[in-house]
């Protein structure tokens, strides 16, 4: 029952919620922020990172630094942090932890398979994969020649075989099969985990729903946008947005047809939660809606540690390490570049 | 009489000969204001494509633009070089650089409208008249190279969408698709500035071609005046 939880999270959940609640305590604040964007160099952005929680993680790497090595250092930080709390996870707080991870996983499958289809080595694929996408028979999937294989032969086994079983075809891999397996899959993922979350009810649900929601309409709005000037006709596209969000089912119909950024941005306007992030930006322009999103995104997220006694922080929490990363790659992309004057086109301030 | 009229003729051709060679010399001058132009136009223009792709990876993740990506099967090249040698004043050869972008890797033919563009109207511009490029805007000659072309529009200057009729843009659809077929338009905005950055080059080589030439003339001229002189 909701309002309830107080009396019984705490027996299971109170000290992953608390660990995860010190963790959001380290996430980079703006006075961090207004430091790393002031470097000159990948090493002064290492020194500034040195008093943070990254401190230990970077301080062994040798000079000259690359933006991959921070961006890779960070992110062996957030895995750790996240493999701890699994271990010390009971169901169905392991259950749901797992649900955050299967989006890096679908990636990292489209990954080796792409990659195999260019003929690249395997190993060298691994190496690029996301580390909390990573499962056993991984390198299995350069073996597979159609989707038929692909699951059969490795995805039966994963969390992501329900994804796959509606849609399984001989047909062979190619650029526009793997973009749609990508996009079919992560919905799939998307509606199950919204689902779960729906089972588990209370705050989490709650909570879980409107991130869940914002996501979904947010995938929406991104393939439409992408998808303009492509192949991918208006069904095929249609196909690939989720079955929830305040965009299901009409604004869905709308997205479909949309054949330029001016006639999305005439649907999207008409929901109000959404008008302010297209206010942002003029007529025509695309390049703001990525941190217009973001800012918005990292909101809700915020709020989520408003309430306690739900699972919703942990997804948070790990949603907001993710674009602390993405800062950090931005600024030290912008140092390297020397290019510091558009550093803040794409920073966005956690706190 | 006689002797009046050849010193006339011989004062004529003396200022003849100083308006060439003032002439060359200015030639030589605009010729590498024009390439100093078109290389600060070229810095700039990578400058940007570097951090539009670094936008696109910030946007799209890192896993999904990689150099592990690229396709190593092989394939015919979707743009290449063609070198030829040009007469100038029928007295020295100059090579000139012609690129020939998107070619269809159906028939290898150029499907591109923009394909012929070799520099000549710059180098023209740059051998006539007396006008110079002094304070332009580093900027122009990008611009420039798309107003030339018929079939290229900016992917991020008015948000309309990329028509997929035109071969040259299923040209540059198909060599994006190594990084999935619905891709950022922040990855084709980086993809359209290499691609400018690409023309530019060629644009350098052929104005560094007739910079070079102008510099021999005026050599000439040097080496002339100083036998004269002795």
């Amino acid at each position: 029952m909701y309002g309830f939880e107080a009396m019984t999270f705490n027996i299971h959940g109170g000290y992953l919620e608390a660990i995860v609640r010190g963790h959001r305590s380290g996430l980079l604040t703006a006075a961090d922020y207004n430091n790393l964007c002031q470097c000159e160099t990948l090493d002064d952005i290492k020194m500034h990172l040195s008093a943070t929680e990254y401190g230990p993680y970077l301080q062994n790497e040798p000079s000259p630094l690359h933006t991959t090595t921070i961006v890779e250092k960070c992110t062996v930080k957030l895995v750790d942090e996240y493999k701890h709390m699994l271990c010390q996870a009971t169901e169905p707080l392991s259950t749901f932890l797992e649900y955050i991870t299967y989006g890096h996983m679908i990636d990292n499958v489209v990954l080796i398979v792409t990659g195999t289809l260019h003929e690249r080595d395997v190993q060298e694929l691994l190496e690029k994969c996301h580390p909390l996408g990573m499962f056993d028979s991984i390198a299995t999937l350069a073996v597979a020649q159609n989707m038929r294989e692909l699951y059969r032969l490795v995805l039966v086994d994963t969390p992501l075989a329900p994804y796959f079983s509606e849609r399984i075809t001989s047909e062979d891999l190619d650029d526009m099969n793997i973009e749609i397996m990508r996009n079919t899959l992560y919905k799939a993922y998307l509606e199950d985990f919204y689902q779960f979350c729906q089972k588990l009810g209370g705050a989490t649900s709650e909570i879980m729903s409107d991130l869940l929601a914002f996501e979904a309409d947010r995938r929406a709005v991104n393939i439409t946008i992408n998808s303009i000037g492509t192949e991918l006709t208006r069904d095929d596209r249609k196909k690939l947005y989720s079955n929830f969000g305040l965009l299901y089912p009409y604004g869905h119909e709308e997205l479909a047809v949309c054949e330029d950024i001016d006639q999305v941005r005439g649907v999207m306007e008409k929901y109000p939660p959404y008008q302010s992030i297209f206010a942002k930006m003029s007529y025509g322009e695309s390049q703001m809606l990525d941190k217009a999103f973001y800012e918005e995104e990292v909101k809700r997220l915020c709020l989520a540690f408003e309430q306690q006694f739900h699972y919703g922080v942990f997804f948070a929490y790990m949603r907001l390490r993710e674009q602390e990363i993405r800062n950090l790659m931005w600024i030290s992309e912008c140092v390297a570049q020397n290019q510091k004057s558009r550093v803040h086109d794409s920073v966005v301030f956690i706190f | 009489m006689e002797d009046q009229d050849k010193a006339r003729t011989c004062e004529n051709q003396l200022e003849e000969e100083q308006l060439d060679e003032e002439e060359n010399v200015v030639t030589f001058l605009d010729s590498m204001d024009a390439y100093l132009t078109l290389i600060d136009s070229l810095s700039s223009t990578l400058r940007q494509g570097w951090l539009e792709l670094a936008s696109a990876r910030h946007s799209m993740g890192a896993s999904r633009i990689s150099s592990s990506l690229f396709d190593l099967k092989l394939h015919s090249a979707a743009t290449s070089l063609r070198v030829t040698e040009d007469d100038v004043d029928s007295k020295m050869n100059q090579p000139h650089f012609t690129l020939c972008k998107w070619a269809s890797s159906d028939n290898g033919k150029c499907c591109s409208g923009e394909a012929k563009f070799d520099g000549d109207e710059l180098q023209k511009k740059s051998v006539s008249s007396q006008l110079r490029y002094r304070g332009t805007s580093q900027f122009d000659e990008p611009q420039e190279i798309q107003e030339k072309s018929p079939t290229c529009k900016s992917p991020t200057s008015n948000g309309s969408p990329l028509s997929l009729d035109s071969p040259v843009q299923k040209q540059r659809h198909k060599s994006l698709s190594v990084f999935g077929t619905l891709v950022s338009p922040k990855l084709r905005a980086a993809q359209f500035s290499f691609e400018t950055a690409l023309e530019t080059i060629v644009e350098i080589a052929n104005m560094r071609s007739s910079m070079l030439s102008a510099f021999d003339q005026v050599q000439k001229d040097i080496e002339s005046i100083s036998t004269g002189e002795q």
